[in-house]
């Protein structure tokens, strides 16, 4: 119960900084989201840079496991995946990037988990 | 495919050409606190053992002593190890099973790089070493930081607790 509560502390002050810095990019298409924001911007959807897949604009680059910087990119601080929607990966790519992670975190280059510490 | 005879567990075997092999890589962490020339005699023993099953180390990289990104059996770093080899059937579980049995080996995983590989023609590659992670003082290894430190339009903390978040209150 109490840690709940810490969690929901936490979460309050990261939405709050969220909101502030990159609410416009995409804040439209969040519904569930609510509140003020949607009524500013109208509530429409589909406005904002759209992002681009790194691996699809560069050929170049391939998902590798062992890149743990270049992954690094694609995990919060928390260590959870980045889901598509905010990373802008293309669907194949994301399902590398999701397996590489998975692999990284096996031979520990990635975290599981990221403690908060307070 | 039969292969060509080996010379006991030091040389690499030769391949008949059109020897179709699978290409693997295993990634390994040794303690961290193991000498460097002990490292090395865990390298040259899996090394034979590779070449004893009939397959073929391409490439041997020490990265050297780097930070964990979790505690791996107590400790906060280790040796990683890869190694890319050439196998056939029953060559990762040869190769895994000595690991197992290696007590300064704490993790390891193989990976499938490519089917149908021919080993006559597949080069070796040049063994590489590197220096890790610099040496830090003895409470800066504790924690492993610095990880997403991407950058999501400031999304990034929302999203780290999405599913934690109370409506948002104006």
């Amino acid at each position: 119960m109490s840690d709940m509560k810490r969690e929901m502390a936490f979460g309050d002050r990261g939405g709050g900084t969220g909101r502030a810095g990159g609410g416009g990019a995409r804040g439209g298409a969040r519904e569930e989201r609510g509140g003020g924001g949607d009524l500013e911007r109208g509530g429409g959807r589909g406005f904002g840079r759209r992002k681009v897949c790194r691996y699809c604009a560069d050929k170049n680059l391939k998902v590798d496991y062992k890149n743990a910087a270049d992954l690094k990119y694609f995990i919060t601080e928390r260590g959870k995946i980045v889901p598509r929607r905010i990373s802008g990966n293309c669907a194949r790519h994301q399902r590398q990037v999701a397996t590489a992670i998975k692999r990284g975190r096996q031979v520990a280059l990635l975290p599981f988990t990221v403690m908060q510490h307070q | 495919m039969q292969q060509m005879e080996t010379q006991g567990t030091g040389g690499a075997p030769q391949h008949a050409k059109g020897t179709m092999l699978r290409e693997y890589e295993t990634i390994f962490l040794v303690r961290p606190d193991l000498a460097e020339d002990l490292v090395d005699k865990i390298v040259e023993r899996m090394r034979g053992i590779v070449h004893r099953d009939g397959g073929k180390v391409i490439k041997v990289e020490n990265w050297g002593r780097k930070k964990t990104a979790y505690e791996v059996k107590r400790n906060f770093r280790a040796i990683f190890v890869r190694f890319l080899y050439l196998g056939g059937t029953g060559a990762v579980a040869e190769f895994e099973r000595n690991l197992r049995m290696t007590d300064d080996v704490m993790k390891y995983q193989s990976v499938k790089i490519a089917d149908e590989v021919d080993a006559s023609t597949r080069a070796v590659e040049a063994d590489v070493k590197l220096p890790g992670d610099p040496e830090m003082p003895e409470r800066a290894g504790r924690e492993p930081e610095g990880f997403g430190a991407a950058d999501f339009g400031g999304r990034r903390d929302e999203l780290a607790d999405e599913t934690e978040l109370p409506p948002e209150a104006e």
